[in-house]
């Protein structure tokens, strides 16, 4: 019997009036015009096309590059005639024009490929275009000759330029000054085309919040924005979350985790052969480490601390020379800070860009102790590859040097002034990020020709000339009218031919800014962090805040104290507002009891274990916290007592004080110290508290635990965790958080069956859902309209409509049930609105 | 049962049409595309022999010669030197002439002339033995690492296929929980459809008896209440003063998306996913264990539609087929878990006229041997918890070393040839494949060639084609199939 029955069989995307036929890159096939045509196979240039359109890109295409390009295109013109692009097809050739528009019987083309002269007939050689393909030349004659514009079969001759270049800033209108609007009036004035519409304040709010530190904004934050009459708000909002140094840390991480692929668990580190680099990364995002600074540290790590974003993944066994650490290293260096992809170069020559084995080879050698073989396709050739970098115009690496000495070499190449592949590279990421798609696109194929080149070296240089501060980059684009700009609203054929700027495009959220945002609506998520970090106080200083207390007793030498004592210690103080967070860290030589306002809060009979006591019944206006101190033993002896407090307001700040000089005692008797619930009733006097003389006996024990506490204390009651800090869960991975076994530098754009069913029935979400259900319902909302309200001005920045208000309070305007609450948050989180920053 | 032909498929079908659609474009940028065989012609796919897939993963490394390649028997007796034992059961018959089985297979042995036994199966040593990363190199067909994130099988079917049945999800995988086992890590790194994106990922049911709760609504929420919050939620999507800008399409795939769940969160194939639903003495027959149920629940998702399932008797390191000590009771505990159910679930789609167009695959990610690790002249280390000469107890009794010379795999249905055997390993040790040794890329070019697709299919990733099978080089053995023997 037969072979298997090869019938063709169309795919199911094909079925669905998809493209099905696409082109792969290979020798035969010029690269550029590879990623043309990659870019017309889009699927949405066919999408809906009438049947009996000619589709150029699947039925045209191949039968010109079967039969036509090898003598026609790119420098081969045989016949003086060339197909590389519509019009030089329309030029015709030595034997006049080629073809005549929408007249087959006119056209020189259709006469040649259907000619019976052996010496006429185009193709020269070979079985010539069968009637189907003559049919279908016919029909594009006919049709005028449709093309993919932009596309071409020459071999693109563009080669990206190395150094950096600063652009002339047009002159534009004088209403729009800022350098990007300049550059992009211009673009769009050229083309004449509108300048897209300017955004409401909330939709900035929201937008600019999501983009810089991951979260939305309150509806407190909200409030106060929209009502602020001044004009320079924005100005001044984006500067107060670029100073917010840890909630910028803690959402960019994510960007950064996912392009140095750096995680807290996953595959390697269960054989020992991956190192994590967070700690040093994260403290990096915190100082904004310039970005050369940051580069050099990762290509020539310091120290332990950074090296594991180089050293990559070795796992146990054998791998294939592809894939060994010293290629890993070339292919994360170069795709990383370079958008070069050395995957092809680093198995063979590249099919697609200029790089050539011996070039990734040479990069890997840099970083390899052992003398490096090169292989093609796994198979040795039996030549060492000499260590070298990619752009030796700028300066070349010692191959003889020692392998410390070269990777300092490679990263003072790499952070070399005249280096703009660096700087570029960068700040593409940061315009894809934040403006939704790359000047450069794909943002790791940065030997692509950008959309416009002088916005992409204009702000590369001006990256450089501001000391890498990449906080500054961004700063330079958000402020810009263009980033203040509508979405621009992407049909699906949009996406076919190439890419005209027409304002910023929504992005969905990450995974990690989607938890991030129920968490802070619903107040749920876990406390703890995955993350091997000392984490920094939310909103807080720069450095960790220290404590600001003394020791005190009833005399400043108090090593003589009175056995069995009791003393009563005071402190009176006004609070025109209510912090977020209050804590102390109290000890007491030997026991005590601490009353707020009248309550106890707490006691301690051990003083080498401070005890952590929140501060919970602080009101506006007059406090009084009162701590009865006991003096252990029946002799005399030393005494003590040492309070730290630490408060945080709403805006963040972070205010340390605690016992000292402004505190006052007074002598307890044996009768007034009784029945510990109620302080006691102290008759005084008052007197003053001396600091004690001799507090180094308990200090060096008791004050650094009072600091941890006060800090793991202010952490588990003012701040959750950011989804940056802890490990993928289910969910996260569902919502597209990737496996950090590869360098990621887009996450899907789109949320998927699967997704969604998880989000409709997943435990996780339902959990954090009710969570934030119950403690909605517990609070007092004056009408259901009211807690409505606050729902839209936290999840969306905006007030409900009219409409919406009237679907959400359908059934009155009590105060809804839990389950009604649960319910309005899950379809507020499902809306695409809530889903996507826009 | 699902009927391909209904009216109301047609109708799902139109809808899954526009999903697709949707989430194909709106993935362009980055996205994995669809390439062309070097010619610049469509991919010619091969006329599918079968509609659904069910893998069978014996997971840890079945020993073949305890299991589907009887060698020697030799029984336990203290003093016996190891490296004289060959099997540590004895064979039996199976209804096929030439085929033998080991003892504990008998009801498996009475289905084999549905199958085609492959005993030549030979896998890479890799240069150190770990199971999850030959797992990941068997589940994709890539050794890691790799510098894409490599597609599980199951994603090429749901890629290059779609579901067959549009509210089934097309990949499903049962039995492996991915949190709270040994090198769980691992694991997820190929549980997954890689760079072609989660709507293509497995649908993951770590235990059958919880599956339903999967594809209902959260615990507490009774169905109207669920079916009014997803009018709720219809109706805020209608008001949204931001449905002007509904022509995004991120907009319209999220929303499509969200229906799509609902669809199928309240379509009558759920009913598939509840095996309590099964009736009793059928139920019983499967119900030897968590993979005994898993096959159970396979079957009912293949009668309604699914297109491909992997039921697995879970990998743990250092338990079920991962038997570093005491192999020999271990893999008496492990085929009481299998036999039954797997001559069930053949029986039971070939009575509902099924097994004609599913692929029904047993396999594993190497075999084992009493003394050699890897294969003649590998490096790799020895791995067994209990290395002695010679017989002391039972725990010494069992293939406690990683073999990857010849390994067995089972295929029954979807236009296999029956009562066939394919391949061959030694009768001597070692008991390497000397008979049409297959690889695992050609292993898998044999099976996407059944479903249909060809082992050359493309997508580009990163500007670089990556293939269903390494390189696009597999080869199926077609021999394996009815059609494919002259």
């Amino acid at each position: 019997m037969a072979d298997f029955d090869t019938a063709p069989r169309r795919s199911p995307s094909d079925r669905e009036g998809q493209t099905v036929s696409y082109f792969r890159p290979s020798q035969f096939w010029p690269h550029a015009s590879w990623l043309g045509l990659a870019l017309l196979c889009l699927p949405g240039s066919v999408c809906g096309a009438p049947a009996d359109d000619v589709d150029f890109a699947h039925q045209i295409v191949p039968i010109l590059k079967t039969h036509c390009i090898k003598c026609h295109s790119g420098p081969q013109q045989e016949g003086g005639f060339s197909l590389n692009d519509r019009e030089t097809l329309l030029n015709g050739g030595d034997s006049g024009p080629a073809v005549v528009l929408r007249d087959v019987a006119a056209s020189e083309l259709h006469r040649r490929v259907t000619s019976s002269d052996p010496g006429d007939r185009m193709p020269p050689e070979g079985a010539g275009l069968t009637a189907e393909q003559v049919a279908l030349v016919e029909r594009w004659i006919e049709q005028g000759l449709p093309w993919e514009s932009g596309f071409s079969f020459a071999p693109s001759s563009y080669e990206p330029p190395l150094r950096p270049r600063r652009p002339e800033l047009p002159a534009g209108d004088p209403q729009r000054p800022h350098p990007i609007d300049r550059l992009l009036d211009h673009e769009l004035g050229e083309r004449q085309q509108p300048l897209p519409a300017g955004i409401s304040d909330e939709v900035f709010l929201r937008r600019v919040t999501l983009d810089l530190v991951g979260r939305l904004p309150t509806p407190e934050q909200w409030a106060e924005f929209s009502s602020d009459p001044s004009h320079d708000k924005r100005e001044r909002w984006i500067e107060q979350l670029l100073d917010d140094e840890v909630a910028y840390a803690e959402h960019w991480l994510t960007f950064w985790n996912d392009l140095l692929r750096n995680d807290y668990t996953g595959t390697g580190f269960i054989t020992g052969g991956r190192t994590q680099i967070t700690a040093w990364l994260y403290q990096a995002l915190l100082d904004n480490m310039p970005f050369d600074q940051f580069v050099r540290e990762l290509v020539a790590p310091p120290n332990a601390a950074s090296a594991g974003f180089i050293n990559g993944i070795r796992w146990r066994g054998e791998v294939s020379a592809g894939q060994t650490v010293e290629i890993q290293f070339a292919q994360s260096i170069g795709q990383t800070f370079l958008g070069i992809n050395l995957k092809c170069a680093s198995c063979h020559d590249s099919f697609v860009d200029r790089w050539k084995l011996d070039e990734a080879f040479s990069l890997a050698a840099v970083y390899s102790e052992r003398p490096l073989e090169l292989h093609r396709c796994d198979k040795p050739l039996g030549k060492t590859a000499q260590p070298g970098w990619l752009f030796p115009e700028l300066g070349q690496i010692d191959p003889t040097a020692d392998r410390a000495t070269r990777l300092q070499q490679l990263a003072g190449l790499m952070t070399h002034p005249e280096n703009g592949r660096l700087t570029r590279t960068i700040v593409n990421r940061l315009w894809h990020r934040l403006m939704g798609r790359g000047i450069v696109h794909p943002v790791d194929a940065m030997q692509s020709p950008p959309w416009n080149a002088d916005l992409l070296d204009y702000l590369a240089v001006d990256l450089a000339d501001h000391g890498y501060d990449l906080k500054r980059t961004m700063q330079l684009i958000v402020t810009s009218q263009a980033y203040q700009s509508q979405v621009e609203a992407v049909a699906e054929t949009a996406t076919a031919g190439e890419y005209r700027y027409a304002g910023p495009r929504a992005k969905r959220m990450t995974a990690e800014q989607f938890l991030d945002a129920v968490w802070q609506v619903t107040g749920a998520g876990p406390t703890t962090i995955d993350a091997p970090i000392q984490r920094r106080l939310p909103g807080g200083p720069s450095q960790p805040s220290s404590l600001a207390a003394h020791w005190i007793w009833n005399q400043s030498d108090a090593t003589q104290s009175a056995g069995g004592e009791t003393v009563a210690f005071r402190y009176r103080w006004e609070l025109p507002s209510l912090p977020v967070t209050s804590v102390a860290a109290i000890s007491c030589d030997n026991s005590y009891q601490v009353y707020l306002n009248g309550q106890k809060i707490g006691q301690g009979q051990q003083w080498e274990t401070p005890d952590l006591v929140s501060l919970d019944g602080l009101v506006v206006g007059q406090n009084e916290l009162l701590i009865v101190g006991r003096n252990g033993g029946s002799g005399p002896n030393p005494a003590g007592l040492f309070c730290a407090v630490r408060t945080i307001d709403s805006a963040g700040v972070v205010e340390n004080w605690g016992t000292g000089s402004g505190w006052e005692w007074a002598a307890v008797t044996e009768a007034e110290s009784s029945g510990a619930a109620t302080p006691p009733a102290v008759a005084g006097p008052w007197q003053a508290a001396a600091l004690v003389e001799h507090a180094g006996i308990w200090a060096p024990r008791v004050e650094p635990l009072a600091q941890a506490l006060l800090d793991r204390g202010q952490l588990g009651i003012a701040a959750h965790a950011r989804a940056s800090l802890v490990k993928s869960d289910f969910l996260m991975r569902s919502l597209g958080r990737p496996n950090r076994d590869q360098i990621v530098t887009e996450r899907p754009q789109e949320l998927t069956t699967l997704e969604a069913i998880d989000l409709s029935i997943g435990e996780t979400l339902d959990g954090y859902l009710q969570h934030g259900a119950r403690r909605l319902q517990q609070q007092s909302w004056e009408s259901s309209t009211d807690l409505v309200r606050w729902v839209f001005r936290y999840g969306l920045s905006r007030e409900p409509t009219a409409e919406e208000l009237a679907v959400l309070t359908e059934s009155g305007d009590a105060v809804p049930s839990t389950q009604d609450i649960a319910d309005l948050l899950w379809a507020v989180i499902m809306l695409p609105e809530f889903q996507t920053v826009r | 049962m699902f009927d391909p032909t209904a009216p109301e498929f047609e109708q799902r079908r139109q809808f899954l049409r526009q999903l697709t659609a949707a989430s194909v474009a709106t993935l362009g940028l980055g996205a994995p595309r669809l390439l062309s065989a070097a010619d610049g012609q469509a991919i010619e796919h091969p006329v599918a022999t079968a509609d659904s897939c069910i893998l069978l993963w014996m997971g840890g490394g079945m020993a073949a010669p305890d299991t589907f390649d009887p060698k020697r028997y030799v029984p336990f007796r203290v003093g016996t030197p190891v490296a004289e034992i060959e099997s540590t059961f004895p064979a039996i018959d199976s209804v096929v002439d030439n085929i033998k089985l080991t003892a504990g297979l008998e009801h498996v042995a009475q289905v084999m002339d549905r199958a085609t036994l492959i005993r030549s199966h030979v896998l890479p040593d890799l240069g150190s033995i770990l199971h999850s990363r030959h797992q990941y190199h068997w589940h994709t067909g890539y050794v890691p690492p790799q510098t894409v994130a490599c597609p599980h099988i199951g994603a090429w079917m749901a890629k290059v296929l779609g579901p067959l049945n549009p509210v089934m999800p097309a990949f499903i995988n049962i039995g492996q929980r991915l949190e709270g086992v040994g090198e769980q890590e691992e694991l997820k790194a190929f549980t997954t459809a890689g760079f072609f994106g989660s709507e293509y990922g497995p649908l993951n049911l770590p235990f059958p008896e919880d599956a339903a709760r999967s594809v209902r609504p959260p615990e507490g929420m009774e169905a109207g209440r669920f079916a009014n919050r997803q009018k709720l939620f219809r109706r805020l999507v209608d008001q949204s003063p931001q449905r002007e800008y509904l022509s995004d399409f991120q907009y319209q795939s999220q929303l499509r998306s969200i229906e799509n769940a609902y669809r199928l969160l309240s379509a009558p194939e759920r009913a598939a996913f509840d095996i309590s639903l099964e009736p009793a003495e059928s139920f019983a027959k499967y119900d030897t264990g968590r993979f005994g149920r898993g096959c159970l629940l396979a079957r009912r998702l293949v009668e309604n539609g699914a297109r491909f399932v992997e039921v697995t008797t879970e990998y743990v390191p250092f338990l079920h087929w991962d038997t570093h000590a005491d192999g020999h009771t271990t893999l008496q505990r492990m085929k009481q878990e299998i036999d039954q159910p797997i001559a069930q679930l053949i029986l039971d789609l070939e009575s509902r006229g099924l097994l004609n167009r599913t692929l029904v695959i047993l396999a594993s990610e190497f075999s084992r041997d009493m003394i050699m690790e890897g294969k003649p002249g590998s490096n790799a280390n020895d791995q067994t918890t209990e290395p002695v000469e010679a017989l002391q107890t039972m725990k010494h009794y069992g293939q406690h070393r990683h073999f990857t010379g010849a390994s067995c795999v089972v295929m029954w249905g979807g236009g296999v040839r029956g009562g066939q055997l394919y391949g061959a390993s030694a009768d001597q040790r070692p008991f390497v494949a000397i008979d049409k040794p297959l690889s695992v890329t050609d292993l898998h070019a044999t099976i996407f060639t059944a479903l249909g697709i060809s082992p050359q299919t493309a997508f580009e990733v990163e500007q670089r084609p990556f293939y269903a099978t390494e390189d696009g080089k597999g080869q199926a053995a077609r021999e394996i199939f009815v059609q494919g023997k002259s």
